[in-house]
């Protein structure tokens, strides 16, 4: 005690030093308009920087519930583009706009289990039956063609990704559909190939390739990727096609399960036909 | 002690009547009333130092109208000088109650510790007056030309002097 009280008697000055010199600073600043103004200004910078600061580390519990957010809103824009829905003339005149009928639905979902090095490669959602899930519908990512799914249960389905060597997709270019499959041969994670392309067809490097209308899982006109090579060889009359996918596999988090709402009535159509 | 408030008065006087007034160039604002806190009597303890520096710093800014600023700088001024005069052997002069003067501590280390603490001050106070709008050469050269001229005056005021008074 008495050590402290010692101590403040050898720098009481320094003590009433500070306390006066925060007195000047309030007088400064409180009275002289250009200091106050450079105080002001100073002041909202720092508050700026901090805001900044607790900003970039809030955003992140933020970030799952954003997720949701915008997954719901593509899936909604999803369900109410042209692709998804088909236009039946009831009659000459329609005063209700039923015409338009959705066909297909959309469930968004989280991939929770993927591979990609092996040759048949699936990814499992965290949706399932209870959401509607069954067997063989599409699944597509925010860039494109994803694959269809394969089994489900209550809560979880899987799917057969398009890195599966047993997944065959028909695939149209420049708006023509070739009935040549379009298949992973288990080398590249990255790349799918096109066999039976004659090399009449007017196809290049560059060129998008999309689903076309001879499935009931996908609506025509989704990406499946871009031509990234043409291969040929002098005893061949055929390309083979080297397509890059428009999915990144690795870093596929969240997708979106179609749902073919008519499929009940459109899948016997096809049988009775077969 | 009426020699000292005449001292006091007078330096007063000669800086906020003349020196505050000075027109000859923008680059002249000499704050001469600091050599009354540079040679304050040695045995004045530190605490009433510092509380003479901001009751003149707050005299300065009153009639100048520059609130804090010279406040500011004349404390500072204090414990820079308690700093510089920590270093010097004032122990006799201490005991004698003699200022800080030419005569007590001969003019090479009075003229020193002048430089640095006029210097400073003048720094110091144009520093913070152009915060908001600072212009580094406008900084400088205006503390170069008024310490300068105030240590000029300093230096007279030094001289002419009594030296027997031991006052100031």
């Amino acid at each position: 005690m008495q050590r402290l009280i010692a101590f403040i008697e050898h720098n009481i000055h320094i003590m009433l030093f500070v306390l006066l010199q925060a007195m000047c600073g309030v007088l400064l600043f409180s009275l002289n308009p250009y200091q106050q103004a450079s105080f002001t200004h100073s002041a909202a910078f720092i508050t700026d920087k901090s805001n900044e600061l607790s900003s970039t580390v809030t955003d992140y519990f933020n970030l799952q519930q954003q997720n949701n957010l915008l997954q719901a809103q593509v899936s909604t824009q999803f369900k109410n583009d042209a692709r998804s829905s088909l236009f039946f003339m009831n009659d000459t005149i329609t005063l209700r706009d039923t015409s338009r009928h959705k066909l297909f639905d959309v469930v968004p979902a989280e991939v929770v289990y993927n591979t990609i090095y092996k040759a048949s490669n699936i990814f499992i959602i965290n949706k399932g039956i209870k959401n509607g899930i069954q067997k063989n519908m599409g699944v597509i990512s925010s860039q494109g063609l994803a694959g269809i799914v394969l089994q489900s249960n209550e809560n979880y389905s899987s799917v057969m990704s398009l890195l599966h060597i047993n997944m065959n997709v028909i695939p149209t270019i420049n708006n023509l559909e070739y009935y040549t499959g379009l298949k992973w041969d288990n080398a590249n994670p990255q790349t799918l190939k096109i066999t039976g392309l004659n090399k009449l067809e007017e196809i290049k490097v560059g060129d998008k390739v999309y689903t076309g209308r001879s499935s009931l899982l996908f609506p025509a006109g989704i990406l499946i990727g871009e031509i990234s090579k043409l291969e040929t060889s002098p005893s061949s009359q055929y390309f083979t096609t080297h397509v890059k996918t428009a999915t990144n596999f690795r870093n596929m988090d969240y997708v979106y399960v179609i749902v073919n709402k008519d499929i009940d009535q459109l899948s016997p159509l096809l049988l009775d036909n077969d | 002690m009426i020699r000292l408030i005449f001292y006091w008065t007078a330096i007063l006087f000669l800086q906020f009547v003349v020196f505050n007034h000075l027109g000859f160039t923008a680059y002249l604002a000499p704050q001469v009333f600091i050599v009354l806190l540079i040679t304050l009597p040695l045995h004045i303890s530190k605490p009433y130092q510092v509380l003479l520096g901001f009751i003149l710093g707050l005299i300065a800014d009153f009639f100048i109208g520059t609130p804090g600023i010279h406040a500011s700088a004349c404390m500072w001024l204090v414990m820079i000088r308690l700093l510089l005069l920590g270093a010097q052997d004032l122990k006799e002069q201490i005991a004698n109650h003699l200022p800080y003067n030419v005569h007590s501590v001969g003019l090479s280390t009075f003229a020193a510790t002048t430089a640095i603490l006029v210097v400073f001050y003048h720094f110091y106070v144009f520093w913070l007056e152009s915060i908001g709008a600072i212009n580094w050469f406008f900084i400088l050269l205006t503390t170069l030309v008024s310490a300068l001229f105030t240590l000029t005056v300093i230096g007279v005021v030094q001289l002419l002097s009594d030296k027997s008074s031991g006052e100031f």
